[in-house]
């Protein structure tokens, strides 16, 4: 990863008459990053990217891709980018393998021995009309085309919701391969282990607004770790203790414990809990789920109380 | 009846998205045709004024035109029968076809019917019967609306009896082409080409009512929107038309129900075929604008080119004179016969370079508004974010709808002329095919850029070319007919170069029509720029 910025969003803003999309969508992404666009369906992901692409036009705040207006240099900044939207559609008269074609030549590239190593690994009957594939093979085609143009940034838009197993284990790597040469990756989803997978730094978007930006470490501050633990011991004195939540005892004896615990306050609970002769332990880092549905929840609560 | 469970539930469905478009269809046929019925006493009140259109009417290239006049004994309501049925009966087709067509095939693209098939307890049929409501409700309240309009236009001679019939058979031939159009969703597994099938279907059955007409109209019979013609409306009142055309509807229900039973949900009888895979043409958005539209334009332009041939082939019945007593020859002499024959038929030549310019600007402007369905469809998302600007995107568009409409053009004249030439003792010259060409050009630019404008500004407000190129194609081709003001006739762009070839082409109105074209075209791209690309 390096300084260069590829991608910034200042401010953003986008309504749709008086449905405001987008209230403040403030992103970056640097030259060698993978940066996942997390939220719920609905929170803005499409609708930042469309902006993004100079498909829609902002309403407020500014947004720039190479440092060029995405709006004004629109033209200029697709030269050297790659977009795979969410829901696929394809011209149904055309095959798979001339549509791949076409957007390759529309980017000024060719159909390589890359792009066949792709259909191949991808396992797309290029000869099939475009209206008979599914969602699924359809996405293929427009992920084909993407990974065998050569561009400094890559945008997929849920890239892939309608893979099986199996393509988006291949989906990954590529994204690996593509980080590897320095390419600059902006990815939304709302699948939450596909974003830990494979990005760098990570953005949460909820009801217009980026509420969180961050490596995933940095953000596990704010998240509590799952611990499992049995003692010789009992364990009354976890419910007195900071920063212990949602604790439950399985036995009797109060010596087998499940909670979950503020990161901060690990060191005092540790030694807690070593004082009580630890048996087994296991403890589980947060799962970007946990943090997704603390956020919402907590903001919802906050919400709740107004 | 399992298989039709839960039909009335998608009839309500559908009728709540297709309301408003049925509504103003419905005001504009029935109204217009009611509003002529009832200014018809003024314009033909008199038997001076009934006997003197008589005359126009009897000519063949009015014949080929209306259909024949099966009596002598002519009066006001029989004039208004011959000169509304085959007109109507086309608008009528239409507004049918259009709305088969959106509740067959364009809800199946739409995945609305996957969803409500697969996903809920509804009837494997129920989507067709439902279509087959919609029609049956729409021509319905056509032909209450109209009958109860014509009955309170109280027209002179018109009678109860005759007013109901003419309502009904309009209805049934609506009725039983959109029908008819259900087979054809069958068929093919997309709404574009249904609708090519419908209009090839309907062109042909258009085609041969206009041949045997100008021939024998005994074999006007053997087409089934001929039929509308045998209802004699106001003179026989024959009702077996309408029994024919509401078989004939129920007959393609009963197909296109068996068909449906042999296909799977998004496929059409006849399959879909692979192809290649790779491509070295396809470079861009032009190219691929080509590839989509290849066949249907070549369609185009070869029914257009048989329209033609088909009308130039009546020339000889329609260069004679009406009123061919020895008098006038022996006043006119063999010269100035000629020349008479001659102006007669460069007249209908010129009302022919109407019909085509109607029927080239449908051509290249379905190509054009293409642009702005792919972009709902969502096909333009991945094009639009290569690096190729938005004006080349429209102006790919433009271009092929504008060139389209001009080939279409120029080959029904062509084909006219060659048709006609093979059959008049005395041919015509080519100059005067050229002029009438020149004279529409700016017209399809016109037009053009009308709809421009509408996909640059205001997409969803597209459809209003089509009332603008309607409103034009009936002022001019009607207007003389029910007598509008000269200030109404002017709004026509038609109407400014309606004496074209017989006299030369004014070059003021093809100033301000290119003008305005220009300046349309201009607008429409600024537009297309500056607004957000939706879905």
């Amino acid at each position: 990863m390096d300084d260069e910025i590829i991608l910034e969003t200042k401010n953003l803003k986008k309504s749709f008459g008086k449905f405001q999309a987008l209230r403040n969508v403030n992103l970056k992404l640097h030259k060698g990053e993978v940066l996942g666009f997390i939220g719920p369906n609905g929170a803005g992901k499409s609708t930042t990217i469309r902006v993004i692409l100079g498909l829609i036009k902002a309403t407020g705040g500014s947004a720039a891709v190479f440092g060029k207006d995405v709006w004004k240099d629109s033209v200029a900044v697709h030269k050297n980018l790659s977009y795979v939207p969410g829901d696929v559609y394809l011209w149904p008269n055309l095959t798979g393998g001339q549509t791949i074609d076409l957007l390759l030549h529309m980017s000024g590239q060719k159909h390589t021995t890359k792009t066949d190593d792709l259909i191949k690994e991808f396992k797309l009957d290029t000869s099939k009309k475009n209206r008979t594939y599914s969602k699924g093979n359809r996405q293929k085609v427009a992920l084909i085309a993407a990974f065998s143009t050569a561009v400094s940034l890559y945008i997929f838009d849920e890239p892939t919701s309608g893979l099986d197993p199996l393509n988006e284990v291949i989906f990954q790597h590529h994204i690996a391969e593509l980080k590897k040469n320095g390419k600059s990756i902006l990815l939304s989803s709302h699948i939450l282990s596909e974003v830990e997978k494979m990005c760098d730094t990570i953005a949460i978007i909820r009801e217009g607004n980026v509420i969180e930006t961050g490596s995933l470490e940095s953000m596990q501050h704010l998240t509590r770790n799952t611990v499992a633990v049995r003692t010789k011991e009992p364990l009354d004195e976890l419910q007195k203790i900071d920063g212990v939540y949602q604790l439950k005892f399985s036995d009797s004896a109060r010596t087998t414990a499940e909670f979950s615990a503020d990161s901060d306050q690990i060191g005092n609970i540790m030694t807690l809990l070593s004082a009580k002769i630890i048996l087994q332990l296991k403890t589980t880092p947060p799962t970007l789920e946990d943090l997704f549905l603390r956020y919402y929840q907590s903001a919802d609560e906050q919400k709740g109380g107004e | 009846m399992t298989q039709y469970t839960q039909t009335f539930t998608l009839l309500k469905a559908n009728l709540k998205r297709d309301w408003l478009k049925m509504t103003i269809w419905l005001i504009v046929l029935v109204g217009m045709f009611v509003a002529v019925a009832a200014k018809f006493k003024s314009i033909y009140g008199t038997t001076k004024q009934v006997s003197a259109i008589a005359q126009t009417l009897k000519s063949q290239a009015m014949v080929s035109l209306f259909g024949p006049l099966t009596t002598n004994h002519l009066n006001t309501a029989i004039i208004f029968a011959v000169e509304m049925m085959v007109f109507w009966g086309i608008f009528i087709v239409i507004f049918n076809f259009s709305l088969s067509v959106g509740i067959t095939r364009g809800q199946e693209e739409s995945g609305l019917t996957e969803m409500v098939l697969g996903g809920h307890p509804v009837g494997r049929l129920a989507p067709l019967a439902a279509a087959c409501l919609e029609l049956v409700i729409a021509n319905s309240v056509f032909v209450i609306a109209t009958g109860a309009g014509m009955m309170a236009a109280n027209m002179p001679e018109s009678d109860e009896n005759g007013n109901w019939l003419f309502a009904i058979t309009l209805g049934a031939v609506g009725l039983s082409f959109g029908l008819i159009s259900l087979i054809f969703a069958q068929l093919v597994a997309d709404s574009h080409n249904v609708t090519i099938y419908n209009y090839a279907f309907f062109g042909i059955t258009y085609l041969v009512r206009m041949m045997t007409d100008v021939s024998n109209p005994d074999y006007t019979w053997l087409s089934p929107f001929g039929w509308i013609e045998k209802a004699d409306i106001y003179t026989k009142n024959n009702w077996l038309p309408v029994i024919l055309l509401l078989g004939l509807g129920i007959i393609g229900f009963a197909v296109a129900v068996l068909l449906n039973g042999n296909r799977d949900i998004d496929s059409g009888i006849i399959q879909v075929r692979g192809g290649k895979r790779t491509s070295r043409f396809l470079r861009g958005s032009g190219t691929l604008l080509f590839w989509n539209q290849k066949t249907s334009s070549l369609f185009w332009i070869i029914g257009m080119a048989v329209l033609g041939a088909s009308y130039g082939s009546v020339f000889n019945s329609i260069s004679k004179i009406a009123n061919d007593s020895p008098v006038v020859r022996q006043v006119l002499g063999q010269n100035g016969m000629r020349h008479l024959e001659q102006n007669q038929i460069l007249s209908f030549v010129s009302i022919l370079g109407v019909i085509f310019s109607v029927l080239a600007v449908v051509g290249g402007a379905m190509v054009t508004s293409h642009l702005y369905t792919e972009e709902r469809q969502g096909y333009l998302q991945i094009i639009s974010t290569k690096p190729q600007s938005r004006s080349k995107l429209l102006a790919a568009y433009m271009a092929y709808g504008f060139v389209l409409s001009v080939i279409i053009l120029f080959a029904a004249l062509i084909a006219t002329m060659e048709a006609g030439n093979s059959v008049l003792r005395q041919p015509l010259a080519f100059k005067y095919f050229w002029q009438i060409f020149i004279a529409m050009l700016p017209i399809l630019a016109l037009f053009t850029g009308i709809l421009v404008a509408l996909i640059g500004f205001v997409p969803k407000w597209r459809a209003a070319v089509w009332v603008a190129l309607g409103g034009s194609f009936v002022i001019s081709y009607f207007g003389r007919l029910i007598d509008l003001p000269a200030w109404a006739m002017k709004l026509s762009p038609f109407y400014w170069f309606r004496k074209v070839p017989l006299e030369h082409i004014d070059v003021v109105p093809v100033t301000w029509m290119t003008g305005i074209a220009l300046v349309m075209l201009v607008l429409g791209f600024v537009g297309y720029n500056r607004r957000d690309i939706e879905s």
